[in-house]
């Protein structure tokens, strides 16, 4: 604020000048007039009379010739002050007003204002840089998990759409570029409070700026951060960026990962998806041989991945010396005769993977004239086009934004779910399914809410007092109702980190130890009981045996004597 | 040579001599003291602070602030000759006014001074 008032004082230097000077010549010359009081004698004015008439007439009030009527010599002295005074008086004004509507005195309002917002936070929040069609989405998601976001974006268009969404919580926003320094030390990523920064710009070298600056500022904060080129990305990994998100190489992973292991891509799916979707199981893609239209970085990582599956391609490309695609069908796929080419009647599944969404659309639809039975994989570039892409239908719709706030939200809800999922990818595609199975038994088809928890004096008092009594706490006694004990909560412990050591989910008799963290998944409701249990540790012994402990001291006594 | 700085200068210096010009003289004698030196001391007064508005130096933080406090006096001995003129002794009301702008003085001497060690300071 401080800047602020020394920005418009020094504006206003000259008009107040200009009003002190003419006020002050107005006034004195009022008081010189010779006036003829109600008695006929001569009489002057007092400086205080005169600076009240002055200021009644400069301000246009005009009360009249007060106290007894003007006398020519001081009438003629009024006129030249009206004329003398008023001017300056509306220039000043005038001068206000502009300066309220100055461009830069606003900006630094909005960027004092922010800083203040972010300054009263005073619990955890995430940055995030930009607020594009992913970001729109990972804030959604985190707001419905109550968790806080800051967001720093250099469009203001894109800040009004998100005046106009609906959060559960105020989204503290300024418009600003993020490669400044001093706008990140604004979002607050000096405060104690922040968790993470996000900065998933589509522009590679401002998302290495940002995460450079924090990486300096701030080394220990968390950095998401998008990068599409190789080179880029090795230069974040170079100076510790926490994860690095490649939304092409990312895409191409999961549908390889569809292809071999539905389960561990719907478990993947699932645990990082909105609190409170539905997930529809889907279709398993065929193996055989694919049709794959555009062989830009998109295609060349489906490609790959398709080709470690030992699944043959046939590439079909309009640019092939752009690309540096060696056999490929010259064409863009759009046309029947390109497809028939490429053999469209023989393939079981085709990729429409180019970055023009009309001409995508267009490939799946000449496909699925050609062969009916074809599978359809097509990528959606723009979510603005979302109303043709669900009329179409097609089996597997791919949105690069969608992938990467997933991706981002696996990394931001804790870091044991992100090593969780990379440690599924290693486990069978059977193991998964029953891991599946176990959940929708447990917690319904909606996508639950996944929590860390680590056993220590801060975040469970509780557990650590009865442990000092040296009674044992199973995950068993974590996952009772506090109110019945006979009754089983609807959790499921999906991984116990032990000593770095990880324990994919742990069975229900483990004994829990010190310093263990464990990954939950369930219910909201859940998530609420569990935090009891960890924090109160009357609730804790009914739990463990059944009794009720006394809260006050005195039957406490009581009962220690009776034992 | 700045016309600016000359600007500056001269008025924080008028702020300073009319100040004196009205203090000087019996503390209770109303001939000693005239208002329209009063006012001439409050209108330069008011200009030199409107001037140093905008410095964001430490010297011109204070000196901003030394402008206020003589202000702030010399406006409450206005208001006091104002509203009391002739509804109370003349001579206990010419002690409060003068005592008042003795006070304004010293903030104003304060002024000056901070001004002169800033330019002795400066080395071109």
């Amino acid at each position: 604020m401080n800047s602020i008032l020394f920005l418009i004082l020094r504006r206003l230097r000259r008009p107040l000048i200009l009003i002190i000077v003419s006020f002050a010549i107005a006034i004195f010359g009022l008081t010189m007039m010779p006036g003829v009081d109600n008695k006929g004698q001569v009489w002057h004015m007092s400086v205080f009379q005169a600076l009240y008439v002055i200021s009644y007439t400069a301000t246009t009030i005009g009360f009249g010739e007060i106290p007894y009527p003007f006398s020519q010599a001081q009438r003629l002295w009024t006129t030249f002050s009206i004329y003398f005074t008023v001017i300056p008086w509306f220039y000043a004004i005038g001068k206000i007003i502009t300066l309220l509507q100055d461009t830069a005195l606003k900006q630094a309002i909005a960027a004092e204002r922010f800083g203040r917002a972010i300054n009263l936070l005073q619990e955890p929040f995430y940055i995030l840089c930009s607020y594009g069609q992913s970001v729109t989405l990972l804030a959604k998601a985190l707001d419905h998990m109550n968790m806080r976001v800051v967001v720093i974006e250099r469009s203001q268009n894109r800040l009004d759409e998100l005046e106009l969404t609906d959060s559960k919580q105020v989204i503290p926003h300024f418009c600003g570029d993020a490669m400044l320094p001093d706008n990140l030390i604004r979002a607050g990523i000096l405060n104690p409070h922040c968790r993470g920064l996000v900065t998933l710009t589509d522009n590679d070298e401002v998302n290495l700026a940002v995460a450079i600056a924090v990486k300096l500022l701030n080394p220990k904060l968390p950095v998401v951060a998008r990068a599409e080129r190789d080179d880029i990305a090795a230069n974040m990994a170079s100076f510790g960026t926490d994860h690095i998100i490649n939304p092409y190489t990312l895409f191409g992973d999961q549908l390889a990962m569809r292809v071999h292991a539905l389960g561990t891509y719907l478990l993947h799916e699932w645990l990082t998806g909105i609190t409170g979707e539905t997930l529809l199981p889907p279709e398993p893609p065929p193996r055989g041989r694919w049709i794959v239209c555009g062989y830009g970085r998109f295609g060349k990582s489906v490609v790959a991945n398709l080709e470690r599956e030992h699944i043959t391609t046939t590439i079909i490309e309009a640019k092939p010396e752009l690309t540096g695609c060696n056999q490929c069908i010259v064409g863009s796929g759009t046309e029947a005769k390109t497809l028939k080419e490429a053999g469209i009647e023989s393939a079981v599944g085709i990729v429409a993977g180019t970055d023009n969404d009309i001409n995508n659309l267009s490939i799946v639809m000449t496909a699925f004239e050609l062969n009916p039975n074809i599978f359809l994989v097509i990528r959606k570039n723009n979510s603005h086009n979302a109303a043709l892409f669900k009329q179409f239908d097609a089996h597997i719709t791919m949105q690069p934004t969608y992938i990467i706030a997933h991706e981002c939200l696996a990394h931001l809800i804790s870091p044991l779910l992100a090593q969780f999922l990379t440690l599924v990818r290693d486990q069978t595609n059977d193991w998964a399914n029953q891991l599946i199975s176990q959940l929708v038994s447990k917690v319904g088809e909606e996508v639950p809410e996944t929590w860390a928890v680590t056993i220590d004096q801060q975040t469970a008092p509780a557990v650590t007092a009865l442990m000092h009594q040296h009674i044992a706490i199973t995950l068993q006694t974590l996952s009772r109702q506090p109110t019945d004990r006979e009754q089983a909560l609807d959790i499921v412990p999906l991984m116990l980190l032990r000593n770095q050591q990880p324990m994919l989910v742990p069975a229900l008799e483990t004994p829990l130890m010190m310093g263990d963290q464990i990954l939950f998944c369930g219910r909201p409701e859940a998530k609420t009981a569990v935090t009891t249990l960890l924090e109160h540790d009357k609730t804790l012994t009914y739990i463990v045996d059944g009794s009720e402990t006394p809260n006050s001291l005195l039957f406490r006594w009581l009962m220690a004597k009776k034992v | 040579m700045n016309l600016e700085k000359v600007i500056f200068g001269f008025f924080i210096v008028l702020a300073m001599t009319l100040n004196f010009g009205f203090f000087l003289g019996d503390i209770d004698n109303p001939a000693h003291h005239h208002i329209y030196e009063l006012y001439a001391a409050i209108v330069v007064s008011l200009i030199a602070t409107v001037l140093k508005f905008g410095d964001r130096t430490h010297v011109g933080a204070i000196l901003l602030s030394t402008s206020l406090a003589a202000d702030l006096q010399l406006i409450t001995a206005a208001i006091l000759w104002a509203s009391l003129s002739g509804k109370y002794d003349e001579q206990a009301l010419m002690v409060y006014i003068v005592s008042l702008s003795g006070g304004a003085l010293m903030a104003n001497i304060i002024s000056v001074v901070l001004l002169i060690a800033e330019t002795i300071s400066q080395r071109r």
